[in-house]
């Protein structure tokens, strides 16, 4: 075993070496990642040349990415991740799908995620800023297929389908959400599990959105706004509520978002922090990944989730 | 009349026969020997309560799991798994959609997945798990559903390794998997050297990922073929080859009985003219009279020797793994020896108070809570026969939400008998929150660190601030 690997070894790296079939298509493929077969194919319809071989993979993949994914179509998607990315007055949430929580794990999915919710996020950045409170956006999912990538113009869909043909698995872009505010009005948002955070861009399996108004001078208490947001996250309120909401006699049952204990902090509720730092919760937004929107009648059988 | 006579006059006989019968079920030491017991049922009166076949324990049991990408044929191989030793009388054929998890199932929302399927070799019986996801296999693990002795991880030779093969080793690594058995699939599909190389880029991973990559068996073959019984020198004889590598590769799990002996204590008693007894549920081991033992639990180590061991107020000559005993102890009184400690083999066992662990938390449907908790939330945590507060840090996580697996650092206000492997049970007031698996045990606080355990959340911010 040592010595073929060593004998591989010595041509890959080897400046003078054999046009050995087995090394190439080794080569072949640690270079492009392709599956072995497609290795195959494309050195044997170019009698064993490297360069053309890679060409025609390249031009090929998009297309060998579709065709897996119209084979994969049907196929339930129930795990995946959910996009946070917030810019000033423009917040969005994409929640893309794939099939087991390995790929959501692997980083050619998460950076998929990431350009979708690059992509949505820019979307929103162009609409019109609102005359006052909030505009809020929801995108489906060809809607979000039709969005077009910044640095190589690709649209979503065929960045959704090489992606599909690299892990194998079928993805879907289910929602995006998008949230535009007007001056004065501010945006955070949070991912959980959060952890992964790159110019201000969130992954995880829940998202929050919150746009929320600082009524004191200067301070735009972005440190509690995000805890807030953690909150909504967390504990799930059904609304904002105001004044006339009682609080519900069961706290661990509230959904009124301003009688909730506060997450971080149980010895106030929302409200009491919220006066302490005078701010004002404009609109919130919650996204749980493969969470049913709409409940369609009764599901198929296969359809009815469980941990398994 | 007449059968009344029989029956009495077959009534001796019967008697020693079954007398025979328990003492040789004794002395060949087989607990379950389910194998004698059904010689003692007659045959026409087993079909009267049941049709169902008696689990015939001769061989050591193992656990094993396939992992790997959806479409590379981890059913397509358990199935013929079964076929080939279907052919051998070692196991019942399943068919492909058998095995596939029944949708009625799923809608039942069973959400624990055991292991279905069961078959045998030469020297082994084994229940067999599909992973499914990382998340359900996670609990499955914690909560002691399934665990796996070892894996087989399947790899199509027309794939090869994808993206996503990392995460499945990465799996196997976080639930403690070490002995790793890899089928190359579908080589009908491919050429010699195709699977060559594919077998150097898995032996590559494997190593990067921290598993023995040079020696870890890998077979090549087709489970379609071995399951249409076409080209049996990559049907059906790899799978039997993969079967050999899975029996040598993948050690029998340690049992109970075999290890040395652990008895959580429950109670303890002071007997007048004969001194402290203690009673427990033995853990695992034998003990016998004569034999050192040491007190372990509550900062205190104690060592003692057993004169007497007790079960149901009758000598034992040996107590083992699962038997409810109480043993008299030499020298002790009654107060050193609290509910809560541990009385094992001396050197065997040791105190912790700092420990790194995976938790499931369970979700309100579960009986859990329904909020989430953070960071130096403090929790009640049960164990054997004792329990402690514990104080829980999040270090990969800002929260942990009911229905999710995480990793805890738990602090405990006082060192107790713990050991990696170790389950128990996290609560809050009257609720469960959670049940979790020791994974690492970390280095024993520091008087410092002990102090800052039972301070507020006050003062801690206070000290943060004053960090920065």
């Amino acid at each position: 075993m040592l010595f073929i690997k060593t004998f591989t070894r010595s041509i890959c790296t080897g400046k003078y070496s054999f046009a050995a079939e087995k090394s190439l298509l080794a080569a072949l493929r640690k270079k492009t990642g392709y599956t072995f077969a497609n290795c195959k194919k494309a050195l044997e319809m170019h009698d064993n040349d490297l360069n053309r071989a890679e060409l025609w993979l390249k031009s090929q993949a998009q297309a060998l990415g579709w065709s897996k994914a119209t084979k994969l179509e049907g196929r339930h998607t129930a795990q995946g991740l959910i996009g946070v990315a917030v810019n000033q007055y423009s917040g969005v949430m994409v929640e893309v799908n794939c099939e087991t929580d390995f790929v959501a794990r692997n980083k050619e999915f998460q950076s998929m995620v990431e350009d979708a919710t690059k992509c949505c996020l820019r979307y929103i950045e162009s609409q019109q800023k609102p005359q006052e409170n909030v505009a809020k956006f929801s995108l489906d999912t060809e809607q979000l297929k039709g969005l077009h990538s910044e640095n190589d113009g690709k649209s979503l869909a065929d960045k959704l389908a090489l992606m599909i043909g690299t892990v194998g698995e079928n993805a879907t872009l289910k929602q995006g959400l998008g949230l535009k505010t007007c001056e004065g009005i501010h945006l955070v948002g949070y991912a959980h599990p959060a952890g992964h955070v790159e110019n201000g861009l969130q992954l995880g399996k829940l998202g929050g959105l919150l746009a929320y108004r600082s009524l004191g001078e200067g301070n735009d208490h972005i440190e509690i706004a995000k805890g807030i947001c953690q909150h909504i996250v967390g504990m799930r309120p059904t609304k904002i509520g105001n004044n006339d909401d009682k609080p519900a006699p069961n706290k661990d049952e509230e959904t009124c978002l301003i009688h909730q204990e506060y997450l971080l902090d149980d010895s106030v509720t929302v409200k009491e922090l919220l006066e302490q730092n005078q701010l004002e919760i404009v609109d919130f937004k919650r996204l749980e990944c493969g969470e049913i929107v709409s409940s369609i009648g009764k599901q198929p059988l296969e359809f009815v989730e469980t941990c398994q | 009349m007449t059968s009344v006579l029989v029956a009495r006059a077959l009534a001796p006989a019967i008697h020693r026969t079954l007398k025979q019968i328990i003492q040789n079920g004794t002395i060949t030491k087989f607990h379950n020997y389910v194998k004698v017991i059904q010689v003692a049922v007659p045959q026409h009166q087993r079909r009267l309560y049941s049709e169902k076949k008696v689990f015939e324990r001769n061989k050591p049991h193992c656990n094993v799991g396939t992992i790997g990408h959806v479409d590379h044929g981890k059913t397509t191989l358990t199935a013929a798994i079964t076929k080939v030793l279907a052919d051998q009388k070692l196991a019942k054929l399943r068919q492909y959609a058998d095995i596939d998890n029944a949708p009625e199932e799923k809608a039942r929302g069973i959400t624990i997945n055991v292991a279905h399927i069961e078959y045998q070799t030469e020297n082994r019986h084994y229940g067999h798990t599909d992973c499914p996801g990382h998340a359900d296999y996670i609990k499955n693990m914690i909560t002691g559903a399934a665990q796996m002795d070892g894996a087989i991880l399947v790899v199509a030779a027309t794939d090869g390794v994808m993206p996503q093969t990392r995460e499945h080793l990465l799996l196997a690594k976080q639930i403690g998997v070490k002995h790793v058995v890899v089928f190359i699939n579908k080589v009908d599909a491919a050429d010699k050297e195709m699977v060559e190389l594919v077998e150097m880029e898995i032996r590559e991973l494997l190593t990067e990922m921290g598993f023995d990559g040079d020696n870890i068996p890998i077979v090549a073959g087709s489970a379609l073929c071995a399951l249409e019984g076409k080209s049996p020198e990559i049907g059906s004889e790899a799978i039997l080859k993969l079967l050999k590598e899975v029996d040598n590769y993948i050690p029998t799990p340690v049992r109970e009985l075999d290890k040395p002996f652990l008895l959580p204590v429950e109670h303890t008693y002071s007997i007048p003219g004969r001194g402290t007894v203690v009673t427990g549920r033995l853990e695992r081991g034998v003990v016998k009279k004569g034999m050192e033992c040491e007190f372990v639990g509550y900062n205190k180590t104690l060592k003692s020797t057993v004169t007497g061991v007790e079960m149901f107020h009758q000598i034992l000559e040996e107590a083992q793994a699962g038997d409810q005993v109480g043993a008299l102890v030499r020298g002790l009184k009654r107060d050193d020896v609290k509910r809560g400690m541990v009385m094992a083999k001396p050197g065997t066992v040791k105190s912790h108070d700092h420990i790194e662990s995976q938790v499931y938390i369970l979700s309100k449907e579960e009986g859990g809570r329904s909020k989430p908790f953070t960071s130096y939330i403090q929790l009640q945590m049960f164990c054997r026969t004792w329990d402690c507060p514990a104080q829980v840090i999040l270090p990969d996580k800002e929260m942990v939400m009911p229905g999710e697996d995480a990793k805890l650092i738990l602090k405990l206000m006082r060192p107790m008998v713990l050991e990696e492997g170790q389950r128990f049970t996290l609560r809050d007031g009257s609720q469960t929150l959670g049940t979790g698996v020791v994974s690492k045990t970390l280095p024993t606080l520091t008087e410092q660190e002990r102090l800052e355990l039972t301070e507020g959340k006050k003062a801690r911010e206070k000290k943060q601030a004053q960090a920065k």
